[in-house]
C-alpha cells in the first residue's frame, strides 16, 4: 500500500493536490483514499492532506502513522514544530520539498536518512500563498515519483478536479504539472509501497482512562479568560507588517481598531505595536494606514534578519 | 443620536479586551467587528454562541472571552439566553448575586442562524421582552462550512450552492424590518469598517434593556473572495455604495445614522469581490448589475425622499 502526505499552508491547494494524485490512483484502478486534516482550516495555517493507494481492499483507517512519501509545499514549514512534517518518517520515506535549497542541505539539517528530491522553486512569487499552481505541481512530481501510473492518468484526474475552476485555469496548471511530471523523470519508481498493517502490530495509544462523572464536573469547562492567546497564530504569517516609525504619525485609533485579530496595542507613548506572536498577517493595517507607513516583508527574511541581528 | 462618549475616532478605546490567537481566518470582517464591540461591551457578558464561524473562537481549553461563554445548536442561541437571563434574574432576586454582578446576556450567531434556522427561537425570544443583545455577524452565506447560501445571500452573489452564471437566484431577507416589526427595544446595523458608528451603537444599546439586535455586515475573505487585507475597504464600500445603510431603530422610529452624501455605483463594491466576478467576466451581465443597482437605488429614494 502507498501511503502519501502532502504538507502545505491553507491556499496553497494540498488538499487539491491530494484529491489530484487520488483520483489519478483510482483510474489506475487502485482503491483510494484520500482526506485533507486541517488543523485551523485557515488560509496560511499549516495544514496535510493524505493519500492512501492499494490493489487491495484497504481496512485503514485514520492519519497515516508511517509515510512512503511527505511531500512539502512550503519550505518554511521545515522548521515549524506544529506543522509536523517528519512525523512519522522511516528510512524508506522519500521525502519531496519544494525549495531553492538543494538536497543535501535538507539532508544534513534534518538529519534525514532516506531519498530527499527538491522541486526546484520555479515560480516566483512575492508571497508564497501566491503560488498558483504549486499544488498540481507537487501532485505531478508525487505522481512520478511513485512512477505506477500514466501521465493520460493524472491529466485525466487533473482535469477532473480542476473542472469547477473553468477551462483557462486547467490549461493553465496543466503545463506546470508536465513540468514537475518531467523533472522526476529519472527518479520514476523511487517511492517503494510500505507494508500492511496489521491489527495484532497496533500499538495502543495511551490512553488515560475516565470514569464517567456527573456533567456538572465533566463538562469541558475552561475556568480562565483569554487563555487563546496561547495559540501562537503567528505561524500563519508568509508576510510581515513593519511599522516605519519615522513615518508613523501615532494615530493608533485607525491601525488598532481595523486589525481584526485586535494584534496591535497602544504602549504607554502612543505609538501601536504590532505582536507578532498572533499576526496573521492579513495585512488591513497596511491598506488603511493613511501615512502609508506600515511596510510588507516576506516573513522568511524577517526572520532571517532577525537573526542575523541577534547574532552580531 | 444622543449623548456619546465617542465624538471621534481617538476616542475609541486604545485596550483591546477580546484575545488574539483564536482560529478565525486572517482578514475576518465578523471578527473586526467583534472585537470592536466586545471592548466596548466589556467582560461583565455571558456569551451564548449558536453553531457557526464563531463558535471556533472557544474551543476548548481556549478562548478569547474574558466573561462567560455557552455554545448552543444552531437555532437554539435565543432558548440558550432566556435560561441565563433566567437564571441571573433568580440569583438576583434570592440575593445571591448583587447588582454589580448581573451580566449582559449576549447571542452571537452568524446569519444562518439570524435569518434562518434560529429564527424562529428569536421571535419567540422577543416577543416574551427577553432583555438581551442579539450580535450577528453577517458575512451572507454559511461561511463554516464552505459558504453556500443563506437566507442572507445578496441576488447574483457566487457561492458553492449557486455556481451557475447569475448566481444565487433569491433575494437577501431584510433582517432589520422583520426584528422591526416585532416592536424590540433597539436595532442597528453597523459593519467593523465604520468603527465610530459602531461604538455609538453599542453605546445606546448597552443602555436600553429589552430585546436588541446588532447586525454586523461581515466581509469574509474566504467566502466573499477578496484579499484579506481588503477586509476594511470592502466594509466601506458597502455603506459608500448604500448596500448596507447604516441605521437604527428606537423608541418606534427608523433613521440612518450615515447617510452616503455621494452613493458610489454598487459595481465598485461588486467587482471587487470573487463572489460577483461572472457579473464582469467574460462579458458584463447589464441586466443583472442594472437590476442590483435600481434596487438600491429605489430603497435610498425612500429614505432621501
Amino acid at each position: 500500500m502507498y501511503r502519501i502526505r502532502f504538507h502545505g499552508r491553507g491556499g496553497q491547494g494540498m488538499k487539491t493536490a491530494s484529491r489530484i494524485l487520488g483520483t489519478a490512483f483510482f483510474h489506475a484502478g487502485f482503491e483510494v483514499q484520500d482526506a485533507p486534516r486541517y488543523g485551523a482550516e485557515r488560509r496560511g495555517a499549516p495544514m496535510f492532506a493524505y493519500v492512501r493507494a492499494a490493489r487491495q481492499t484497504i481496512n485503514e483507517r485514520g492519519i497515516i502513522r508511517h509515510p512512503d512519501l511527505v511531500i512539502v509545499a512550503d519550505d518554511t514549514l521545515m522548521g515549524t514544530p506544529t506543522a509536523a512534517v517528519q512525523q512519522g518518517i522511516t528510512g524508506q520515506t522519500v521525502m519531496l520539498i519544494h525549495s531553492s535549497e538543494q538536497a543535501q542541505v535538507w539532508r544534513s539539517r534534518l538529519n534525514l536518512a532516506g531519498p530527499v528530491f527538491i522541486l526546484p522553486a520555479f515560480e516566483a512569487a512575492r508571497d508564497r500563498l501566491e503560488l498558483r499552481y504549486i499544488g498540481t505541481a507537487c501532485a505531478a512530481a508525487a505522481a512520478r515519483l511513485i512512477g505506477v501510473f500514466s501521465w493520460s492518468s493524472l491529466e485525466k484526474a487533473l482535469r477532473e478536479e480542476l473542472a469547477g475552476l473553468g477551462e483557462s485555469v486547467v490549461e493553465k496548471n496543466l503545463p506546470h504539472a508536465q513540468q514537475a511530471y518531467d523533472l522526476m523523470e529519472s527518479h520514476q519508481g523511487t517511492v517503494t509501497p510500505g507494508a500492511a498493517v496489521t491489527a495484532e502490530s497496533f500499538t495502543q495509544p495511551k490512553w488515560i482512562d475516565l470514569s464517567f462523572e456527573s456533567a456538572r464536573r465533566a463538562a469541558p469547562a475552561i475556568h480562565a479568560a483569554g487563555t487563546s492567546e496561547q495559540m501562537k497564530t503567528g505561524l500563519w504569517r508568509t508576510m510581515r507588517p513593519i511599522i516605519d516609525r519615522a513615518h508613523c504619525k501615532h494615530c493608533w485609533w485607525v491601525c488598532s481598531t481595523f486589525c481584526p485579530d485586535g494584534v496591535i496595542q497602544v504602549d504607554a507613548a502612543g505609538c501601536p505595536q504590532i505582536d507578532y506572536a498572533h499576526c496573521k498577517g492579513c495585512m488591513v493595517c497596511v491598506s488603511q494606514c493613511p501615512n502609508h507607513a506600515i511596510e510588507v516583508v516576506s516573513e522568511q527574511a524577517a526572520q532571517l534578519a532577525e537573526k542575523a541581528g541577534e547574532s552580531k | 443620536m444622543t449623548e456619546t462618549q465617542f465624538k471621534n475616532m481617538k476616542d475609541l478605546p486604545s485596550k483591546h479586551l477580546l484575545g488574539t490567537g483564536t482560529s478565525l481566518c486572517a482578514g475576518c470582517g465578523g471578527l473586526e467587528a467583534l472585537h470592536e464591540i466586545y471592548d466596548i461591551l466589556g467582560a461583565k457578558s455571558v456569551f451564548v454562541n449558536a453553531a457557526g464561524c464563531m463558535t471556533l473562537l472557544a474551543v476548548y481549553p481556549f478562548t478569547p472571552f474574558r466573561g462567560s461563554w455557552l455554545y448552543t445548536a444552531m437555532a437554539s442561541a435565543p432558548a440558550g439566553a432566556q435560561g441565563i437571563r433566567d437564571a441571573l434574574d433568580i440569583l438576583l432576586t434570592k440575593g445571591r448575586i448583587a447588582a454589580g454582578e448581573d451580566l449582559e446576556t449576549v447571542v452571537l450567531t452568524g446569519d444562518g442562524s439570524a435569518y434562518g434556522m434560529g429564527l424562529s427561537a428569536t421571535s419567540g425570544a422577543i416577543e416574551r421582552g427577553l432583555d438581551f443583545l442579539y450580535i450577528c455577524y453577517d458575512n451572507e452565506g454559511y461561511g463554516n462550512t464552505g459558504q453556500q447560501s443563506s437566507g442572507a445571500t445578496p441576488h447574483g452573489a457566487r457561492t458553492s450552492t449557486s455556481r451557475g452564471s447569475s448566481g444565487y437566484p433569491g433575494h437577501k431577507k431584510d433582517l432589520f424590518s422583520i426584528w422591526v416589526a416585532h416592536r424590540p427595544t433597539y436595532v442597528a446595523t453597523v459593519v467593523g469598517a465604520e468603527p465610530l458608528d459602531l461604538a455609538r451603537k453599542i453605546e445606546q444599546a448597552k443602555k436600553l434593556r429589552g430585546p436588541r439586535l446588532i447586525l454586523a455586515l461581515a466581509p469574509c475573505p474566504t467566502g466573499w473572495d477578496f484579499d484579506p487585507s481588503e477586509t476594511a475597504e470592502i466594509g466601506k464600500l458597502a455603506v459608500r455604495t448604500g448596500v448596507w445603510p447604516l441605521k437604527e431603530y428606537r423608541d418606534g422610529k427608523v433613521v440612518h445614522s450615515k447617510i452616503p452624501q455621494r452613493r458610489l455605483p454598487v459595481e465598485d463594491y461588486l467587482k471587487r469581490q470573487g463572489r460577483f466576478a461572472h457579473l464582469f467576466h467574460p462579458q458584463r451581465d447589464e441586466v443583472l448589475l442594472q437590476e442590483i443597482q435600481t434596487k438600491i437605488d429605489i430603497y435610498w429614494a425612500n429614505v432621501e425622499g
